[in-house]
């Protein structure tokens, strides 16, 4: 019990503030950063920036044709544990009962069952995609410690609150705690790694939608 | 009417069958989840017990464990039990003998020394020399001290024995602590709740009688046999938790279909007791049945983990103070970090211009 | 020029004698003044999915992970994260990104250089937005400054620099378009004085594509309208733009737009290059603010106005043929409709090639690619690949709208011994046009 009042109490408010702290330092040092003029008129007919910048995020969920052909399996494997990940946090209803306490917003769950089924579909797509990582040379070249470590950072609270709700390894308030400790650690890494792609993300794809909505371009 | 030394010759004396002793011994080696064969010893050796001395010291309580272990809608074997033990001091039962009962308690030590078994309910106050909580003049500290030192083994029931309990809840006013934080020489099981399973208590001492050792424990020290498993995993509204339907209220449509209890409170998933299968009040009931989230009343600090109508998911101690700061703190950092990084730009910017005017050679010869 | 190879066996050419030490800070120093929010932002989105390789004509066919493009901008990352990005004091006052050394970027001059013709389909297929190429061309600034870019580049930038073209120096500008137009039969019109629209040349135009000086005159002739070469105002390619000079860039901008003003143009029309457009239509106003006094727009867009609106009546064609959409121009441009547009009106059945438009493969000689002698061996694997999408097409011509995208797919046709070749789309209006 003591261990799961740390990993609620301190620990996560620790964590929390690091997150807060350091992902706002990340995205204001970036957005605040010169910005460079457009230097030319745009097509006749371009979308506002507005529409452009949200054409640039929406266009950009899903790949051109040609381009699925050849990035199949690294494409429907990010979606299946984005999509997982996303069930899995947000529709969960102790999650959900968690968020409320916190921030008194609330909606409706799906079953447990059902996204106890969805975590562990997550947890195996997490595991696929970092195979992939290890074999494919383009990926074993490009990659770094930031990825290795996000993965691991991602993957550790999947299979802890997999853990926590089926009670395998230990006792539930032990492994909750645990569940929740790793969330700690991933909301310390998340600023400082890849993982932020989650909001800039919206900031890179918004800049391109503008760049190429303005020539009159696809995206 | 010759007093009779081994609980068979109680059970003859009383007119109960050798065939009711075999079936309550299933029933105990069903409940501890013992084999098959261990029925048949343990009604062998219960038959053969002797008169088991027992000393129940009550402190820092409140008599539930006593009505829970001493009440019964009917009688049962389990009453027979206690006319196999010798009680020979039970303080809340023999108050009004003064004197006499505590030298019952003396001359039980004697006569059964390093044999006798002590209960103890109530947790032990220790703060300013034990003083909030003394029998005859003696502090509960003392005593137990004192009457555990030649004992066989010690039962702490209850919570507040076993872990500190409800005296020890914030702000614990006078230092109470668990009897295993005192006596660390003995063994002790805990049959913790508040109060516990009747069975819970008799069940293991059965054993205790049957095979002379305890049970097998868990890490706090409790029979494994009734606090292996959660409440949340043997409660019989588990299939409406994991098809996401929720009292959201307790007079709401869900509360009235019997759906799960979590959102309002229920402690079920951490509190580790046997009331989901065995049932109270002789099987009839148990909190959850009759439409109350389960306490954790088993657990330490069961009294301090936020309310009881708190969602378990929701009890997070996290402070916003201290992450509304960190996040202006960071807004102020990343302001910083791109102001110094614009100022860092043009004084390369500068340089580069410098070095333009005087470039290195970059002619071919 | 000093070709040279580094320890890991990559060729790669110095220019000047700058020490390490000031080739790195010089680069340094270029990187760092170029980025901005934009950048900033793309850099900081990767999540390394690898699948920008997938879209690169030179990791594609030669199958080498070095080549995927988001590892071209390593060292641009590296200066970024050390001087420009939200944690850079913290990371250089505890050395966690290190400086970049001379000795990466030589390796990576071929990478940026030889290996990458900006055509952005890297661009094109990552889900984190990140515009690859523009990014490449703010990484080859820094190789400019730092001195290591191809000796072949190098050349064309001083010969650009000497004479205002890499193909010719201007004084002979006047002559060749004189010539063009004798040779061709055709009314020349150069250097006038006032004209509502200046015509631009590339540098192939000066030297084998000739013919395109007259049939660009022939349309503009035809349409009627008050038209001019200029020698003030001619290079269109801007070999700056290309080499990361960005001085160089600036001064044939400022040619361009300037001849334009000076004659009171109102629509200036670049020739069919594809760069050229990436550098006059997007990138002018750099240097004048958003409101150029001048319409800018490429050969095959003016093209498209003249037949759509019905200034000019062509002959039917017939036949059929593949488009092959220069990067700048299409993807990067967003001009696809127009030359189909135009390939419609000659009555010509479009087959498009099995990637067309927007996700169509580069020649593989963009960017300066084609001039570069040292990329020949990859350029001539694009070739192969960009042959095969041609010959599945099954059309009867093979048409496209940039010089350098003609010259490169020829000179793959001619080293393959294949009998097809790249043909202008504006020779083609020219060639078909009813007077």
């Amino acid at each position: 019990m003591e261990l799961l009042q740390f990993a609620r109490g301190p620990a996560l408010t620790v964590a929390l503030a690091v997150f807060a702290f350091g992902a706002l330092w990340r995205l204001l040092g970036v957005l605040l950063l010169e910005r460079r003029g457009v230097y030319s008129a745009p097509r006749p007919g371009a979308p506002s920036i507005f529409a452009s910048a949200l054409a640039g995020i929406i266009g950009k969920m899903w790949p051109h044709a040609t381009f699925l052909k050849q990035s199949l399996f690294p494409v429907l494997n990010g979606y299946l544990f984005h999509l997982g990940l996303a069930i899995s946090v947000l529709l969960f209803a102790p999650h959900i009962l968690f968020i409320k306490s916190i921030s008194g917003l609330s909606w409706p769950a799906l079953p447990s069952n059902l996204v106890y089924g969805i975590a562990v579909v997550t947890a195996v797509s997490l595991v696929a995609a970092l195979v992939h990582r290890l074999t494919d040379p383009v990926l074993r070249l490009i990659s770094r410690a930031d990825d290795y470590v996000s993965w691991m950072l991602t993957f550790l609270p999947v299979v802890s609150g997999i853990a926590a709700v089926s009670h395998i390894g230990a006792r539930y308030e032990t492994l909750l705690a645990v569940h929740i400790l790793t969330v700690c650690a991933l909301l310390v890494w998340f600023p400082f790694g890849k993982l932020m792609h989650a909001f800039l993300f919206v900031v890179s794809r918004g800049e391109t939608g503008i760049r190429f909505k303005h020539r009159g371009a696809d995206i | 009417m010759t007093i009779p030394s081994t609980l068979g010759e109680v059970l003859a004396q009383q007119g109960v069958s050798r065939r009711a002793l075999l079936k309550y011994s299933a029933y105990v080696a069903s409940i501890l989840a013992l084999p098959a064969g261990a029925s048949r010893v343990i009604a062998e050796n219960l038959a053969k017990a002797r008169r088991q001395s027992v000393i129940w010291l009550s402190f820092q309580e409140c008599t539930g464990c006593t009505e829970s272990i001493t009440r019964s809608y009917s009688p049962t074997i389990e009453d027979l039990i206690f006319n196999l033990i010798s009680l020979d001091y039970h303080h809340t039962l023999m108050s009004v003998s003064g004197a006499a009962a505590e030298h019952a308690r003396e001359a039980a030590m004697r006569e059964n020394k390093g044999k006798y078994i002590v209960v103890v309910d109530g947790s032990v106050p220790v703060k300013d020399g034990g003083v909030y909580s003394t029998i005859a003049g003696q502090t509960n500290l003392a005593m137990l001290k004192a009457t555990a030192k030649d004992a066989l083994a010690i039962v702490s029931v209850g919570t507040c024995a076993a872990f500190g309990g409800i005296p020890q809840a914030r702000p614990n006013p006078t230092g109470a602590v668990a009897v295993s934080e005192i006596i660390t020489d003995k063994p002790i099981v805990n049959i913790s709740g508040c109060p516990p399973i009747p069975e819970a208590m008799t069940g293991t001492l059965a054993y205790l009688l049957s095979f002379g050792k305890l049970p097998e424990l868990d890490h706090l020290g409790r029979p494994k046999a009734f606090f292996g498993e959660t409440i949340h995993d043997r409660c019989y509204r588990r299939p409406f938790y994991d098809k996401g339907l929720f009292a959201e209220s307790f007079d709401d449509e869900g509360a009235r279909k019997g759906w799960c209890l979590y959102k309002v409170g229920c402690k079920g998933p951490i509190a580790y007791n046997a009331c989901a299968t065995l049932k109270w009040n002789g099987g009839t009931s148990f909190p959850i049945q009759s439409g109350h989230g389960c306490l954790g009343c088993s657990e330490p600090k069961f009294w301090d983990q936020g309310g009881f109508y708190t969602p378990l998911a929701a009890q997070a101690g996290v402070s916003g103070e201290l992450v509304g700061t960190a996040a202006v703190a960071g807004a102020a950092m990343g302001g910083a970090a791109a102001w110094i990084a614009r100022r860092h730009q043009r004084s390369h910017l500068a340089e580069v211009e410098a070095l333009d005017r005087s470039p290195p050679a970059k002619s071919k010869g | 020029m000093t070709a040279s190879t580094t320890a890991t066996g990559v060729a790669f050419d110095a220019q000047g004698q700058a020490s390490d030490e000031q080739r790195r800070n010089l680069a340094m120093q270029a990187l760092v003044r170029d980025l901005a929010a934009t950048g900033a932002a793309q850099l900081e989105s990767c999540v390394r999915c690898g699948q920008c390789a997938n879209a690169c004509h030179f990791y594609v066919t030669t199958g080498d992970p070095k080549y995927t493009p988001i590892r071209k901008l390593r060292p641009l990352e590296q200066a970024y994260h050390r001087h420009v990005g939200p944690f850079a004091p913290l990371f250089r006052l505890f050395g966690i990104v290190p400086r970049v050394t001379a000795a990466e970027l030589e390796e990576w001059e071929q990478l940026l250089f030889d290996s990458c013709t900006m055509c952005g389909r890297c661009t094109l297929a990552c889900p984190m937005g990140i515009d690859i190429a523009d990014l490449v061309k703010q990484s080859r600034h820094a190789m400019f400054a730092a001195g290591l870019i191809p000796d072949r580049l190098e050349l064309m930038d001083r010969t650009t620099k000497l004479w205002g073209s890499p193909a010719t120096p201007s004084e002979d500008f006047a002559d060749i378009i004189r010539e063009a137009g004798t040779q061709f039969g055709v009314a020349m019109k150069i250097d006038e004085p006032k004209a509502d629209y200046l015509i631009t040349v590339a540098p192939a135009e000066l030297t084998e594509h000739t013919k395109a000086l007259a049939d660009a005159a022939k349309v503009l002739n035809a349409l009627g309208v008050k038209w001019t070469y200029h020698s003030d105002g001619f290079e269109a390619s801007n070999i700056g733009y290309l080499n990361g000079d960005i001085a160089l860039q600036e001064t044939m901008t400022r040619k361009l737009i300037d001849a334009a003003i000076k004659i009171g143009a109102h629509t200036l029309v670049l020739p069919e290059c594809g760069h050229a457009y990436g550098a006059a239509r997007w990138e002018a106003g750099r240097w004048y603010g958003d409101k150029l006094p001048v319409r800018v727009i490429h050969m095959t867009e003016f093209l498209d106005e003249a037949v759509t609106s019905g200034r000019i009546k062509l002959k039917k064609v017939g036949q059929s043929a593949s488009f092959h959409d220069p990067c700048q121009l299409g993807r990067r441009g967003g001009v696809i409709k127009a030359p189909r547009n135009i390939l419609a009106a000659l009555g010509v059945e479009v087959k498009e090639l099995a990637d067309a438009g927007t996700v169509g493969w580069c020649c593989g000689g963009g960017g300066g690619v084609v001039s570069n002698k040292r990329a020949d061996p990859l350029r001539y694997r694009v070739f192969e690949m960009k042959r095969r999408q041609v010959e599945d097409a099954g059309a009867d011509r093979f048409v496209t709208a940039c010089g350098q995208c003609r010259i490169t797919l020829n000179l793959g046709a001619s080293k393959y011994k294949w009998d097809r070749k790249a043909e202008s789309l504006l020779e083609l209006v020219a060639d078909n046009l009813i007077a």
